[in-house]
């Protein structure tokens, strides 16, 4: 495990790290679409944005989360801001659900990621078919959300390990 | 009940506005910021439209930089796979290289007698130009199907630009920036294309069913029941959105509808692509003789209305006759192999016959040389009954075809 006795440069990049998992994933669609698999897709910035901005919103800036939207965008071919406005929801909903919670539960926090990409992926797909005249699958959207709840436990399970050699 | 609506309504307008000291911005800014995007990005001003043409060409070539380790992988991955199947498509391939190149001749005297009459349909010549382009992003998005290659308005590209993969339609161009443009695949929902149906000249339109496949769409009903397996789809040229008579895929039936569904299967594999071809088009008006109508300015106006029809015509029968000396050369060609290969062939059968005639006579002269040697054997133990003695007066002489046969009857005189 990984811990730093002073908080130097290594420290520091080691503090940007999910930023730039994030940029980088983005960028590269992190999301195994090449192995062809007909209903399997995940949105992997959703499960990372989701655990920082609720765990170390501190070291999370929504500023980058909102740029990290417009890339996806661009990247995806989706309109301008789509992705800029669900990230910044996701944000929004979990600074609600920071400020609510006492004693944090692994398995709320689990189904509340459910409803709130659900949520999400709702609006997102409203505003695609609605206003830009999309013609999109359903069933990939809730084979995504699906996937994406599923895949949040295990992703967790690792993003732990780098808070606590974070904090130590 | 209050106080617990008091809590919600505190810990909502926390969430959206308090800022902690590393945050620059409050949340509700930046979802009001991403939605004034939005609304932007749906209205098309020139400085929008810049200002975007800018960030892609920025994040393209990041995320082509970001991409490359997973490509790398990801490429190893297919070229293993491929290589088990190498030597079952060689062979294929093998065949039906043959099979195309016998057929080449007769689609090149049709592509250009083509080109000759669409000419004279529109009035100019459309001189088109593939060029290369690399597919920098292809992200295989679950809900759009589209790539990024490496050309943009820079090299001519433009919106509608066909795509290729080979002779194969890919899809077209739906953005274009300086050195980078999308495609929109034909695999994606939001893509249409016109089609013809062969070889029964169907017309309707193939839509991408966000898979690998696309799906028939605006036929009559009932129709459907006309189509084989065999059918070809290839672009009708409908709408003028894509080139006429470019090769899409083959009608596939679709075993698990229970309807009796037809789908069409995509020549291209549009997740194996690495490299496709643009088509640039330029126009160019055609060429009017400007010295001849110079010269005939002095004449009426119902002649040089009838001129140009004439001389389509004329200009339609020249390039008949060149199509038909081109054939005329190639039979010629062909008539002299012939020729050719028939006179080395009666000079094989020549010496073939005076090889069979010198073999006759030896297996003949084996017979007479074999009726000696039985003749001669026999003669020892035979001969002194027919031969002519004293004491022998009803044998023969020798040398006599009598003796001969007597001998040959083991000495019996009869």
């Amino acid at each position: 495990m990984v811990s730093f006795k002073t908080k130097g440069t290594f420290f520091r990049l080691y503090s940007w790290l999910p930023i730039i998992v994030l940029i980088v994933s983005v960028l590269n669609e992190f999301d195994f679409n090449y192995l062809e698999l007909k209903y399997f897709s995940f949105n992997f910035p959703f499960i990372l944005i989701f655990f920082f901005t609720l765990k170390d919103s501190k070291h999370f800036d929504y500023l980058l989360v909102f740029l990290a939207g417009l890339i996806n965008d661009t990247v995806v071919g989706l309109p301008l801001g789509i992705s800029s406005l669900s990230y910044m929801l996701l944000c929004i909903a979990t600074s609600y659900f920071r400020n609510i919670t006492i004693r944090p539960n692994p398995i709320k926090d689990w189904f509340y990621f459910f409803f709130i990409i659900s949520l999400i992926n709702s609006i997102n797909y409203s505003i695609l078919t609605l206003f830009f005249s999309f013609n999109l699958i359903l069933m990939d959207y809730l084979v995504n959300t699906f996937f994406t709840f599923l895949f949040y436990i295990i992703f967790v399970s690792i993003f732990k390990y780098y808070l606590k050699g974070l904090n130590d | 009940m209050a106080s617990s609506r008091d809590d919600f309504i505190i810990a909502i307008r926390s969430a959206f506005l308090k800022k902690s000291t590393k945050q620059k911005f409050s949340l509700l800014t930046l979802v009001f910021i991403s939605m004034f995007i939005i609304l932007l990005s749906s209205l098309d001003f020139k400085v929008i439209r810049y200002l975007k043409i800018g960030i892609n060409e920025l994040v393209y070539r990041s995320a082509f930089v970001v991409s490359i380790p997973e490509n790398f992988i990801k490429n190893t991955f297919f070229e293993v796979k491929d290589y088990t199947t190498y030597f079952r498509e060689f062979k294929k391939n093998k065949d039906e290289l043959n099979k195309l190149k016998s057929k080449n001749i007769s689609s090149e005297i049709i592509q250009f007698e083509n080109k000759e009459l669409k000419e004279l349909i529109n009035d100019y010549v459309s001189t088109s130009d593939k060029i290369l382009a690399k597919i920098i992003v292809d992200q295989d998005s679950p809900f759009l199907k589209s790539i990024i290659i490496n050309k943009g308005s820079k090299d001519n590209i433009k919106i509608g630009t066909n795509i290729y993969d080979q002779s194969y339609l890919v899809g077209r161009v739906i953005e274009v920036n300086y050195k980078t443009a999308r495609v929109l695949l034909l695999s994606d929902l939001n893509s249409n294309v016109p089609v013809s149906i062969a070889p029964q000249n169907i017309q309707a339109i193939i839509t991408g069913s966000g898979d690998k496949h696309g799906q028939i769409k605006y036929i009559k009903s009932g129709i459907e029941n006309k189509f084989n397996e065999k059918s070809i789809v290839y672009t009708s040229g409908t709408g003028a959105i894509f080139k006429s008579g470019i090769p899409i895929g083959i009608l596939k039936f679709d075993n698990n509808e229970t309807s009796g569904k037809f789908y069409v299967e995509f020549y291209s594999d549009f997740s194996q692509l690495k490299y496709v071809f643009a088509e640039v088009i330029i126009k160019t008006e055609v060429d009017k003789d400007t010295s001849e109508t110079s010269q005939n300015e002095n004449e009426n106006e119902n002649e040089n209305e009838n001129k140009n029809p004439i001389e389509a015509k004329l200009k339609i029968l020249e390039d008949e006759i060149k199509i038909i000396e081109d054939t005329n050369i190639k039979f010629k060609e062909e008539n002299d192999n012939l020729r050719t290969y028939i006179n080395s062939l009666n000079s094989k059968i020549y010496n073939l016959d005076n090889k069979i005639i010198s073999q006759k006579e030896e297996i003949s002269k084996f017979n007479l040389d074999t009726e000696e040697m039985e003749f001669l054997q026999m003669n020892l133990y035979y001969g002194h009954k027919c031969r002519r003695s004293f004491f022998n007066t009803k044998g023969f002489s020798t040398g006599t075809p009598e003796y001969k046969k007597c001998v040959l009857n083991k000495g019996r005189k009869n």
